[in-house]
């Protein structure tokens, strides 16, 4: 039985895959945060799905896949501002005809030349296979994102909580703006790798969803998401061996599984507590 | 080979007259969605009937139903899950959505299936057989039919559902109705250009229209020949080209927008800058006038 329980470990590239996936896990827990505050929920959906046709391209060059993905989707970025700016259309419908034109264009390119990126990759992720310069650039990627949330945290939380208040108070929200933008970018490049395209979305939304249900003060909130994000990262990658299963599914759906729990169970916010305060006013307002 | 050749081959005939339709069922949706706001619900639905999908391939019942069943769950279930607890929309969306595509993801490596994951998430107009066709056609025929009789109690939804309410028009009922046709339109989409692509045709045609024109009836002109032009102008091409179909129709899509876009009669970027120039202008006439 231990046996059996320790056998991912004696394969080099599932103990890999495993930090790997607890460490884009807590970057994007991290991350996801200020992601779910600021309600740019669906910019994440949108930009993992805009760096497909950076991915394919940098294949073709033989450039690193996190510069051409970070840079196609910093132009998808710009171009939704663009259109958002200089036109009536709602921001949500800016949003779908920009990143499924990218997307698009980036299915083109590999249909076109099917041997730089395979579709599986950018579907599934890659975590299982991942090379050493993949790895070294997400090493890169969370060094990075990490310090600078080490060094901008309050402000960039007060830029989600309140962009007029950041910026009568003398803070570039214009800088902000583009600094959560590019970090955005950045994390999704690496945990596309883990969890692929579709999936980048959960792991930069539903660990901040979840730790928003369980806190009330922000600090505690990027604690709690960040632990869930490494957590489930580590579990699900360890799990997929045994179901043979996708590990980009996997770790997503314990992370679902888990906002669910919070959503029932959550000692204030959830839905049970919710409705024994609910009874709790009748009551008092009956007697 | 010469410019008739893909007309000579009866898959390429069938795959233009399939794409043509799912073009103009999205697109007379597109119109409501791209109003309403709600463009985005389309991309999460779209996304969630997979799990739908592989359970219905394993139940033996039609692919269709599943798919159906699921992404109307995930609609509901953030609807829910909006109404009881303080996380905002979009992100239980994004909650909802990506944990029902995991799920689908996972199912699908577990079960031994003659169904290619590519062909559910990117299509396969050029391969349909014949049952497939017939499928999309109902679902299409029948999706396109009831939205435009409703069109108008739809619209009135979209626009303001208060003033819905009080011309005797339930906006709870016209909110499941119109969750309905974009999840039937969603699947009838499916086969042909997939879970993925399926979002700009049910987004890119309706902001074309609303960049064109201010009303709705040649709105949903606009969107539609904008989409079927779109479908059978990508259809062809990628026959030349040799690639993805659905990702031609999405980029010949693309860019109708962004003719539409800068040379718009009305809202277009050449017009809008020159009577901004006008603007100023006048502006500047006015300010010495008052002087």
């Amino acid at each position: 039985m231990m046996e059996t329980l320790l056998t991912p470990f004696h394969y080099e590239y599932m103990v890999k895959a495993i930090w790997v996936s607890a460490l884009i896990g807590a970057v994007c827990g991290l991350l996801s945060c200020f992601v779910t505050l600021k309600g740019w929920s669906l910019m994440g959906d949108a930009l993992s799905h805009a760096v497909v046709p950076g991915v394919a391209l940098a294949a073709l060059i033989g450039l690193p896949f996190a510069a051409g993905a970070f840079f196609a989707g910093l132009l998808a970025a710009t171009t939704m501002g663009f259109l958002k700016a200089r036109t009536e259309l709602r921001e949500d419908a800016v949003i779908g005809v920009v990143f499924t034109t990218f997307f698009a264009a980036g299915l083109l390119i590999i249909s076109l030349r099917p041997t730089g990126v395979s579709l599986r990759t950018i579907v599934f992720g890659n975590i299982l296979g991942i090379s050493n310069p993949d790895l070294k650039q997400i090493a890169a990627i969370s060094v990075v994102t990490l310090t600078v949330l080490a060094l901008k945290w309050r402000d960039l939380v007060l830029f989600c909580f309140d962009a007029n208040q950041a910026r009568s108070l003398g803070l570039n929200t214009t800088r902000l703006h583009f600094t959560l933008l590019t970090l955005l970018a950045a994390t999704a490049v690496a945990s596309l790798q883990a969890v692929g395209a579709c999936l980048v979305v959960a792991t930069l939304v539903t660990p901040g969803a979840t730790a928003y249900l369980l806190s009330d003060r922000f600090g505690r909130m990027m604690f709690i998401a960040g632990g869930i994000g490494a957590s489930t990262g580590c579990f699900g990658a360890y799990l997929s061996y045994f179901l043979d299963g996708s590990t980009g599914g996997c770790i997503v759906i314990l992370q679902t599984l888990l906002f669910l729990v919070a959503l029932v169970l959550a000692p204030k916010h959830g839905m049970l507590a919710s409705r024994t305060q609910r009874r709790l006013a009748v009551q008092g307002g009956v007697t | 080979m010469n410019w008739a050749t893909p007309f000579q081959y009866d898959f390429m005939l069938a795959a233009l007259g399939v794409a043509a339709l799912v073009g103009a069922v999205c697109a007379v949706f597109s119109c409501f969605l791209v109003l309403k706001g709600w463009s985005l619900l389309g991309d999460a639905i779209a996304h969630a009937v997979l799990p739908g999908i592989v359970l219905a391939y394993v139940a033996g019942l039609p692919l269709a139903l599943g798919a159906f069943a699921s992404g109307l769950l995930c609609a509901v279930g953030t609807g829910f899950i909006k109404n009881n607890s303080r996380v905002k929309e979009d992100t239980v969306m994004g909650v909802v959505f990506t944990g029902l595509f995991a799920l689908g993801l996972v199912l699908f490596t577990k079960i031994e299936s003659d169904q290619h994951l590519n062909h559910i998430l990117f299509g396969s107009l050029l391969g349909l057989p014949r049952a497939q066709i017939i499928q999309t056609v109902v679902i299409g025929t029948l999706t396109l039919t009831t939205t435009l009789l409703l069109r108008h109690d739809l619209l009135l939804f979209c626009f303001d559902p208060g003033h819905a309410r009080s011309v005797g028009l339930n906006p709870k009922v016209l909110n499941y109705v119109m969750l309905i046709l974009l999840a039937l339109t969603i699947v009838a989409s499916l086969q042909a250009v997939g879970v993925i692509l399926v979002v700009a045709m049910l987004v890119t045609p309706g902001c074309v229209g609303f960049l064109l024109t201010d009303r709705f009836p040649r709105m949903l002109w606009v969107a539609v020949g904008t989409a079927v032009f779109a479908s059978v102008t990508g259809t062809y091409a990628s026959f030349f080209l040799n690639a993805s179909t659905g990702a031609c129709i999405v980029l010949t899509q693309s860019g109708v927008f962004l003719v539409a876009l800068v040379f718009g009669p009305k809202r277009g970027l050449l017009v809008a800058r020159r009577s901004s120039k006008r603007g100023e202008d006048l502006g500047l006439e006015t300010g010495s006038a008052t002087k």
